[in-house]
């Protein structure tokens, strides 16, 4: 008997029924816990695709430079364990993307060694196809040099240096890829960095509806119910019926109204307007949001101009040194007035004690949490209290530490004008207050790349598990 | 008035690790055509408050709506960076008149 795969149970039942195409978010950021109630409800809905994205680079440079996951693996198991069990005993495709936070090949990885094993315990058996989503260096230096990499935002250009300096260069892979995915004939497909958008699009695609609307609704829909008045986790229901899409949360307190659903195209966005895809431009301009009901919204409007110049957006981190931070609050009026002053003594005694290299000196920080530190904002009055963090970033860790412990112990005991306190200018919570955080990185890439041909770039394979 | 006695959302996030976003979202169409015709929310005023080079402002009345675009003075994440996430970026806006 042949195999006959959950992609191609669920088109060749779209074929035969030619209806609107159900596709549901189970989580726009798998790993933080999805909610079950919303996702079980929704696997009762005759499902045609069941998709969450677990990546971004909102989290920092750290996860994709170091090849670490965001998420604790615990909660990412349990995530991904849920999905599996529910998508597999619907005979419902499963899509996720951006697998393990950064989406480089130690985030897939990491992520496919969790599926394996649930699928050990569980006893599951399925098709695995998956998208890898790290960039060739030699390439970018190549479109680098032919002018052919464009920075977003104010970033440098990047230099053949900077790109070999990198830890890991991953660039989102676009909806062409999850479609070369779904040849394969899989049942599930984990990807690693790719737009949110093309875990959505790729069915649709494959079928031959419409782009724009299509488009339009996975950009909506992979923030799970956060289109809905005051936001939600829950997982998301959109039902694509070719030029218009119905959104409802599966969460049914959670409410698609028309005007959270409108203000919702601005989360995150630079632009609300346009969304740039590697393979062309979604215009939303002419949208329209109308009620369905007092819980669901229709949409329509999205406009798709395809591209005949292919672009990737690429993302890059580079390690900067180690970090060791140090945690303590003050609530002495003296010292807080004289906080920056303190803090220059200070630093010019650690400096001292440890000296920095000269070819690559330490960096430090004091933030005196209290006085301006988080909203860039010069405060008025005096607080009672502040909170005070010192951040080195070293060269090695024991650097980054012998900083840490020495403003620890100088900030404790620093002499300055108009002094009260003598015995101690700082509270601990907790010792060592010093702490390690492991290695600094920084975003050194986040750019455009144009390129001929998208497919090279995001290789599919195909695994049998179980 | 002050925005925050206009606007039911000030609220602000990364948009990228490069720029970060403010959206300003109104209940009422007068208070959102007050707040874009005010002076105060002028790109070379909001510039200016934020001490960067420039920023950009786009209304979005499907939503009765305003977004501010700004580049980050620090890269998220890079050493020295306050809030990686950009979401405590829309203090010195609240308290803005217009």
């Amino acid at each position: 008997m042949t195999y006959v795969s959950n992609f191609q149970r669920v088109m060749d039942k779209w074929r035969a029924e030619r209806g609107p195409l159900r596709i549901m978010s189970a989580s726009g950021q798998l790993g933080y816990g999805v909610i079950e109630a919303a996702f079980k409800a929704g696997l009762e809905r005759d499902l045609h695709l069941i998709g969450a994205d677990m990546g971004s680079v909102d989290p920092g440079p750290y996860y994709l430079g170091a090849g670490k996951l965001a998420t604790a693996r615990r909660s990412t198991k349990r995530d991904i364990k849920m999905l599996l069990v529910g998508a597999l005993s619907k005979r419902v495709p499963l899509v996720i993307g951006s697998a393990g936070t950064g989406g480089g090949n130690a985030h897939l990885d990491q992520t496919l060694e969790i599926v394996r094993e649930i699928a050990r315990e569980e006893g599951l058996r399925f098709r695995l196809a998956t998208i890898r989503s790290e960039m060739p260096r030699d390439l970018i230096k190549q479109q680098a040099k032919a002018g052919k990499i464009m920075s977003i935002g104010p970033i440098p250009d990047l230099t053949e240096a900077e790109i070999d300096g990198a830890s890991c260069i991953v660039g989102q892979a676009g909806t062409e890829a999850f479609v070369r995915a779904i040849d394969l004939m899989p049942d599930v497909i984990i990807a690693g960095r790719a737009c949110d958008t093309g875990i959505y699009t790729c069915l649709p695609e494959k079928l031959g509806f419409p782009m724009g609307p299509a488009l339009q609704m996975a950009k909506i829909i992979e923030c799970a119910s956060l289109a809905c008045e005051g936001g939600g986790r829950d997982s998301m229901l959109g039902t694509l019926e070719g030029d218009s899409f119905v959104l409802e949360s599966m969460n049914p307190a959670r409410r698609a109204t028309p005007m959270s659903v409108a203000a919702h195209g601005l989360y995150e966005q630079a632009d609300p307007l346009s969304v740039a895809e590697p393979e062309g431009v979604l215009y939303l301009q002419d949208s329209k949001f109308e009620a369905v009901d007092d819980r669901r919204c229709r949409v329509s409007g999205g406009r798709w101009v395809p591209t005949t110049q292919y672009s990737v957006k690429i993302e890059g981190a580079t390690r900067v040194g180690a970090r060791a931070i140090m945690v303590a609050g003050s609530a002495d009026p003296v010292f807080i007035e004289k906080a920056d002053i303190i803090a220059g003594l200070v630093e010019a005694q650690i400096r001292e004690l440890v000296p920095p290299n000269p070819e690559k000196p330490y960096t430090l920080y004091f933030r005196f949490y209290g006085l301006g530190v988080v909203g860039g904002q010069p405060v008025t009055t005096l607080p009672e209290e502040v909170g005070v963090m010192v951040e080195c970033i070293g060269e090695d860790e024991d650097e980054a530490r012998a900083v840490a412990a020495t403003a620890k112990q100088y900030l404790l005991h620093a002499p300055f004008p108009g002094r009260i306190s003598t015995a101690g200018n700082l509270g601990f919570p907790f010792t060592p207050p010093e702490l390690t955080a492991g290695d600094a990185y920084r975003f050194s890439v986040y750019h455009i790349m144009q390129v001929d041909a998208l497919a090279p770039l995001f290789p599919v394979a195909l695994e049998e598990v179980g | 008035m002050r925005l925050r006695d206009a606007a039911r959302v000030i609220r602000s996030k990364n948009a990228g690790p490069t720029q970060v976003t403010i959206d300003l979202m109104f209940d009422d169409p007068k208070l959102f055509q007050r707040a874009l015709a005010a002076a105060s929310l002028k790109p070379e005023v909001i510039a200016q408050r934020y001490g960067v080079a420039e920023a950009e402002v786009i209304p979005y009345p499907a939503a009765n709506a305003i977004k501010i675009v700004l580049p980050r003075r620090v890269i998220a994440g890079s050493p020295g960076d306050t809030d990686v996430y950009g979401a405590q970026q829309h203090r010195p806006m609240i308290d803005v008149e217009i």
